[in-house]
Order: structure tokens, then C-alpha cells, then sequence
């Protein structure tokens, strides 16, 4: 891999290779940051133009837009609290209040470096160590992600704001929501009630459309008034300064770390990554008490982790042939489409094509930090519209953000009910990143549950037993939540 | 769901309005192609690479729209009872047009459509790992016997062609009921946890099979692949009609009713669209496998295996 990577400079260095990277990484950021286009629609926007191009070109330009989109998802959670993708969800808790008590400038600019930063880093991973990882992530079996997604769930308890047993009645009203649709295992229609339409399950994307940005609309339209002061005030971003970093770094380790490892193993994504490297930092940081009122720290744990997911999730696509997304699928298919069989023999039978890639991806991450700066300076001017023009602009984008998806009208039902929904549970108190973390990991915890009961013939002991990685996660899940009492319990004895 | 019910017919009553189309004008406006998948997929591909040649045979436009959701029903149930005046047509695969409506309780069924052409069809194999000590089916079944319960077959999800493959193959070898099957969210995880030896067995197409380190075992074809003297057929190894031969097929439906001039034209043009250059490329670059059928022959053949894959699927116990 690394011998080849001179002979794959060449490739990149020409005007097509520059041409698609620098295209590629703007539109990336615009199309993420558009609410309802996720990663994925814009892969899949742009797959048709590809094929005109020659391999490394056309595999460089979808690689520029994946990585775009996931960074510009940030910029609509920052400043309108609309994520442009559900990997932004957890981006929204603490970039949204530093927008509103006036730093958006700064939040951006957290949110950039850790981006780059995670973005970076896993760029070198991949171009380092993919077979080896490859062949890592072979351990996770149904019993060892099942393992896992229980540890995700516990960071319900520090997403919930307020009160634990609102943040808890969300989560698993989230984890219901999930299960609404055809079972993963039989087939069989659960919870329609005789509707056809919900056989393939509440969307995602509608569902946090509606309970983060249209419920925010309708907040902000109920409380509408003459003064327009209220806006988010931005101009660009302001990079945070060297000595801002003291204290920060060693979260941002940590955020990267999680979001490779996550990014590696097969079932989950960036939205999972965002969120427990969030829980993680909310439990470990020094600043944790700031958490959700607009802490760097937290911002920093999310944009670091959900970018370092994009090298990871590279790692068995690229090593075995295998997408381990939708993403990654269109990539390989991509690759096939140019005559390039993908497969277990990609990386040892074209290796100047993958040092290109894996070059490439390296490069638009360095590219994420300029072109960051100057999509996030254009749409600063949007911010200036009255709020009411603005929260109608947003409730279109939403509307046609979500329907572009599936070209599915009962998408546009759903996210309105979503909506109406999650306007009156955040009346009332109830924190609405919970509920969207039981939908982003119910599936996969059902299915790897019931998987593991197949393999183990139906016995629960048997999962810990004869599996030590999924042991290990379970002890570190059963930490994770009894933290909290033993804490709670500690300060009370304290004060007595 | 009543949203697009109305605005259908909104569509429908403006349209009534434009005068009835007869089959030598046809096409007079651009030809809708559905595909029941997400862009990017594999249909999504073939069928945008698809759309260009097949609106230059009919000297018209055509373009490609996505509706995806539930294996594939929600884009064909949007379809079915839809105005059948070839405006608008679907690619449904051998799953969306046959499994699924037997299986779940969708508003489709064999008489919804009129088949106007047949695009692509692929036999499907049997395979395992290449360092599994399983050389032959014959070592499979011994194995299965000696140890009941130990041996687990994947697919990438309940119904889908690559569950009723291991289905043909374990239920027609007698074995089924001593083994276990883990479904997946589609063929990727599938092969991952093949790779990591949780799962033994797994069917697909040829063009899955060879980009991992796979051994074929079984294939369903009437007769043995070219690629691959050596592995016999499911007739050869005692497999029975009709679980023997199992195709991942696919074409174009339109509603039922479409004029029989409106079919024989698109059908036609599907013929031509196929035979173009740049489509044989696209095929010849994706290993897709060919295969045209008429209106009249992709309809019996339908029907057909309509009646056959019931057996399957009582076999699935789905």
C-alpha cells in the first residue's frame, strides 16, 4: 500500500483529480448541511456523473462528497438546530446554545478542527492498517454488537436533560418507533394496524426532520415576535485559538478512537458514533457540568467522532470487499461500474487505485477546514432574513429534503406528525436526543439480540460465557449506568 | 398514505383531460420507470443504465424514479391500479414480483401487472467457505446428520432470493429441519459473518460468490455452469422439481390492462434497448446476465414461477 502511494500521487496531482476533489468537498458540505439530504441521497445524487469519469476520479468524487456531507451536517445543527444528516443529532446539544448566546462563529470553528482532525486520523488508519483492522472487526459477531448497542443505549442517561425518566420514556419510545414495520427476522407486518404504507417502518430521517427541526419551528413560531434580535448572529468562523485546546485534547483522542472503532464494525454508523462518544465525554470530561448549555467539549466529542467514522467504515469495504452501509455499497458499486472487481483481492490486485483513494480521502479531509470556512461564511447571510421568512425557509427544505429521500408522500405525514409530536413533548420537558437514539440503535439491538439467540440456542448465559469482548462491554455498559447512582448517593451522603 | 392516493388521481383527472393516446403516437410524454429500490442500488443502476437506450427505441423520453421501502412492495403497490397506459412502469425482481405478495399481505398480486419484457435472469449458487472442510454437498449432508442443530445457514433477509436458495437446497436434500437459519440486513453483513465463520452457508448469484473466498457447492440451473464445470447441479445432487432451478430474475411490469399494440411497442423497444452497445457494456461490466423474454413468453414464464416459488416458501415456513 504505502510503496504505491508516489505512482497514486500521480493520479490525484492532475486537473480532473483536483477538479473533483475541490468540487466534490463544496458540494459535500452544501448538500450536507441542506436538512433532510444525508450522506447518503448525496452519494447517490451524484453517482450518475461518475461515469463518464475514469476510476480514480469518479471513486475520489463520491469519497469528497461523503466526507463533505458528514461535516456539513454541523453547520445547519449549529446554526438553525436543524441537523443536516442524523449524524449531526448529537452536534445540535451544545452547538445550538453556543449559537444563541452568540458564538456561532466559534462553535463552527470547534466543530471544524474536530471534524478535520477526525477525519484526518482516519485516513491514516485506513491507509495504514486496513487489512489488519479488517480482520478485527471479523470478531464481532451478533453476540459481540448486541454487546455493544447495549453500551450506546446507556448514553440515553446522559443525553436527558433534566429529568431521567423523561430522557428514559424517550428512549424507549424511540426503541418502540423501531420495531414499527416488517420484522428483520420473520417478515411478518408488526404494529401497521392493517396499514400497508408502515411495512418498511417509520423513516429515520422523517422521524428526526420532525422532532429536532420542525418542532423547533413550531418553538420558535409560537413565541414569534416583532424583534428579530433573537437570531443566531454570524459572520464566519473563528478558529479556536492553541491555548483554548488545554484540557480538550485528550477528549479528542478519545472522540477519534471511538469514532474509527465504531466506524470498523459492521451494523452501526456515524450517528451511534456521535452519540456515545458524546455520553463518553459527558461522563469523563472535566467540563462534563456544562454539558448541553453549549460546551466545546461536547461539540468537539461528536464532529471528531462522527468524521473519524468515515475512514473506519472505508476499512471492510475497501479490505473485503463487503459495504458495510448503503454508503459504502454505492461505492463498490461505483468501483464495478468501472470495470474494478471488488472483493477480497481489491487491495492486493489494484494497489496504485486504492493508495489513490486512500491518498485522496487524506487530502479532503485537509480540504474540509478552507472550504468549511468559506460554504459556512456564504450562508451567513441567510441568517440575516427575518424569522419568520426563515422559519418557513427551513420547514421547505425539510419538506423537500425528506421527500427526496424515498419520493415517498407518507415520509412528508410522518415527519409532520414527528413534528407536532416532538413540539409538545419539549413543551413539556421531555429531551428529544433519547428518542432518537432508540431509533438509530433499536434495529440493530433487536436483530443482533435475536441473532445471538439463534446461534446460542436460546441461552442468554451462553452470550458472555464464550464470548470475552462482549463480556467486557457489558461490564463497561453495567459501569456506565450504575456511575450515576453511586455518584448521586455520594454527594447526598456529603451534604448530610 | 391518502396523500398520494389523492394526488394520484388529481394526476389522473388532469391527464383525462389530454387527449387518449393511441399506439402509433405512443409515446407522447416521458415514460416513468420505478424502481422499488433506493438509488445506488443494484436495480437503480441497471435500470438508469437502462433508461436512455430504452427511450431512444421508442423514440420518446424515459426516466428513472425511486420509491423504496419493504423489500420492494412499496414501490410496487404505489404502481399496482395505477392508469395502465404504459406511461408508467416498474422493474420488479423475482422477489417483489413473486415472493413478496405471497408471503405479506400486499395490495398486488399475479394478475396486478401486464410483464412487458424480461431483462435480466441469474441462476443462483450454493456456497460455503473456501477453507470450510466441506468439498462436495455430499460432505454437507453427512456432516448436517452426524450433528444435528450445529450447522447454521444465512440469507440476507426472511423471503429474499438468497434465503429461498439455502431453503431449495437444505429442504430438497432433506436436511433443513437439522440446521439453523440467521437472516441479516442484506447480503453485506451476511458475507461478513460468513467470512467469521458464524454462518456456514450462504446462496447468491455467480457474480456475489466469486469476489469473496468462496466454494460453490450446489447450483440451480437446468444445467451446469460454464464457469464452473465441476459443481453439479441441484437435479444432479438429487435436489426435486421445482425447488431445482432458482433465478434471480427481473423485468419490466406495467399496471394491468395496457393495450395489447401499447405492449407489443414497449416490449419491442426493451428488445432493441438491450441489444444497444452501451447496455451490453453496462452488462458486460457488471456481470449482469441477460435475458430477454417477450410480452407473451415473460408472462407465462411469471406465472409460472409464481406457482413454483409457493413451494419455496412453504418450504420457508414464511
Amino acid at each position: 500500500m504505502i510503496e504505491a502511494i508516489p505512482q497514486a500521487l500521480s493520479l490525484i496531482f492532475t486537473v480532473e483529480g483536483m477538479f473533483v476533489l475541490t468540487l466534490g468537498t463544496m458540494l459535500g458540505i452544501v448538500l450536507g448541511a441542506l436538512p433532510g439530504i444525508g450522506s447518503t441521497v448525496a452519494v447517490a445524487m451524484i453517482l450518475p456523473f461518475t461515469l463518464t469519469m475514469t476510476q480514480a476520479p469518479a471513486i475520489l468524487l463520491l469519497l469528497a462528497i461523503y466526507a463533505g456531507s458528514v461535516y456539513g451536517g454541523s453547520i445547519s445543527a449549529i446554526l438553525i438546530n436543524t441537523p443536516g444528516t442524523p449524524q449531526s443529532a448529537a452536534t445540535c446539544l451544545d452547538g445550538y446554545p453556543m449559537a444563541q448566546r452568540g458564538e456561532a462563529g466559534k462553535a463552527l470553528g470547534w466543530a471544524t478542527i474536530a471534524s478535520v482532525v477526525g477525519g484526518l486520523t482516519s485516513a491514516v488508519v485506513l491507509i495504514f492498517a486496513a487489512p489488519q483492522l479488517a480482520a478485527f472487526a471479523l470478531n464481532f459477531g451478533p453476540i459481540e454488537t448486541f454487546a455493544l448497542i447495549l453500551l450506546g443505549l446507556t448514553c440515553i442517561v446522559s443525553v436527558s436533560e433534566g429529568s431521567m425518566i423523561k430522557g428514559l420514556i424517550a428512549g424507549f419510545l424511540g426503541l418502540f418507533l423501531s420495531t414499527v414495520g416488517g420484522d428483520p427476522l420473520t417478515g411478518e407486518a408488526r404494529f401497521t394496524f392493517g396499514n400497508f404504507q408502515l411495512i418498511a417502518g417509520f423513516n429515520l430521517l422523517a422521524v428526526v426532520i420532525g422532532v429536532f427541526a420542525l418542532s423547533e419551528v413550531l418553538i420558535r413560531a409560537s413565541a414569534i415576535s416583532d424583534a428579530d434580535n433573537k437570531l443566531v448572529k454570524f459572520s464566519g468562523i473563528v478558529l479556536p485559538k492553541l491555548s483554548e485546546w488545554s484540557g480538550r485534547v485528550k477528549g479528542l483522542i478519545k472522540s477519534v478512537l471511538i469514532g474509527n472503532v465504531i466506524g470498523i464494525l459492521p451494523g452501526t454508523g456515524a450517528a451511534t458514533a456521535a452519540f456515545i462518544s458524546y455520553a463518553e465525554a459527558r461522563r469523563s470530561a472535566p467540563t462534563r457540568d456544562n454539558f448541553g448549555k453549549g460546551e466545546p467539549d461536547g461539540l468537539i466529542a461528536s464532529e471528531s467522532a462522527n468524521n473519524a467514522v468515515t475512514g473506519g467504515a472505508l476499512v471492510p469495504t475497501m479490505a473485503l470487499g463487503i459495504p458495510g452501509d448503503a454508503i459504502t455499497a454505492v461505492m463498490l458499486a461505483t468501483l464495478t461500474l468501472h470495470g474494478v472487481t471488488p472483493g477480497v483481492r481489491l487491495m492486493s490486485e489494484n494497489p496504485v487505485l486504492m493508495a489513490a483513494i486512500f491518498s485522496g480521502f487524506f487530502i479532503i479531509n485537509l480540504m474540509l477546514l478552507p472550504f468549511g470556512m468559506i460554504v459556512s461564511r456564504l450562508a451567513a447571510p441567510i441568517l440575516r432574513i427575518k424569522e419568520a421568512y426563515m422559519l418557513v425557509m427551513i420547514s421547505l427544505l425539510c419538506t423537500v429534503g425528506v421527500f427526496f429521500v424515498r419520493g415517498n408522500p407518507f415520509d412528508l405525514l410522518v415527519m409532520a406528525l414527528a413534528g407536532i409530536f416532538g413540539f409538545v413533548l419539549r413543551r413539556q420537558g421531555f429531551p428529544m436526543a433519547p428518542l432518537v437514539i432508540g431509533m438509530v440503535l433499536g434495529p440493530t439491538l433487536e436483530i443482533s439480540l435475536r441473532q445471538g439467540l439463534i446461534i446460542t440456542d436460546g441461552s442468554f448465559a451462553a452470550f458472555f460465557t464464550g464470548h470475552p469482548i462482549a463480556a467486557v462491554l457489558a461490564v463497561i455498559a453495567l459501569v456506565m449506568l450504575t456511575l450515576p447512582v453511586i455518584r448521586f448517593y455520594r454527594s447526598k451522603s456529603a451534604k448530610a | 398514505m391518502n396523500i398520494f392516493k389523492a394526488t394520484a388521481t388529481a394526476v389522473a383527472a388532469v391527464m383525462a383531460f389530454s387527449t387518449p393516446a393511441s399506439a402509433e403516437e405512443f409515446p407522447e410524454r416521458p415514460i416513468n420507470l420505478v424502481a422499488p429500490f433506493n438509488a445506488g442500488g443494484g436495480t437503480d443502476l441497471l435500470l438508469r443504465a437502462f433508461a436512455p437506450h430504452f427511450a431512444e427505441a421508442l423514440g420518446g423520453d424515459a426516466y428513472v424514479s425511486n420509491m423504496a421501502g419493504g423489500s420492494g412492495t412499496v414501490g410496487a403497490a404505489a404502481l399496482a391500479g395505477q392508469r395502465p397506459d404504459g406511461y408508467q412502469m416498474g422493474y420488479w425482481s423475482v422477489t417483489v414480483a413473486t415472493i413478496q405478495p405471497q408471503i405479506k399481505d400486499v395490495p398486488y398480486d399475479v394478475d396486478s401487472w401486464t410483464p412487458i419484457c424480461s431483462v435480466a435472469a441469474s441462476p443462483t449458487v450454493l456456497f460455503t467457505n473456501a477453507s470450510s472442510p466441506f468439498q462436495t454437498i455430499e460432505d454437507v449432508v453427512a456432516a448436517v446428520q452426524a450433528e444435528p442443530g450445529k450447522y447454521i445457514y444465512g440469507s440476507s433477509g426472511p423471503g429474499a432470493i438468497t434465503h429461498l436458495t439455502t431453503v431449495a437446497a437444505f429442504e430438497g436434500l432433506g436436511i433443513i429441519d437439522d440446521m439453523k437459519h440467521l437472516p441479516f440486513q442484506g447480503s453485506g453483513p451476511a458475507l461478513q459473518a460468513m467470512a467469521a465463520g458464524t454462518i456456514q452457508f450462504f446462496g447468491d448469484t455467480e457474480l456475489l460468490m466469486t469476489r469473496g473466498d468462496f466454494r460453490p457447492l450446489v447450483v440451480f440451473n437446468a444445467e451446469r455452469l460454464e464457469s464452473f464445470p465441476d459443481v453439479p447441479t441441484a437435479a444432479e445432487v438429487g435436489i426435486a422439481a421445482p425447488l431445482n432451478e432458482l433465478y434471480l430474475w427481473g423485468g419490466l411490469f406495467a399496471p394491468a390492462g395496457v393495450e395489447p399494440d401499447v405492449t407489443e411497442k414497449l416490449s419491442t423497444a426493451c428488445e432493441t434497448a438491450m441489444n444497444s452497445d452501451g447496455f451490453q457494456q453496462f452488462a458486460a461490466d457488471t456481470s449482469t446476465v441477460l435475458n430477454y423474454r417477450n410480452a407473451a413468453d415473460f408472462d407465462a414464464f411469471f406465472r409460472a414461477q409464481y406457482e413454483s416459488n409457493s413451494a419455496l416458501i412453504e418450504a420457508a415456513g414464511l
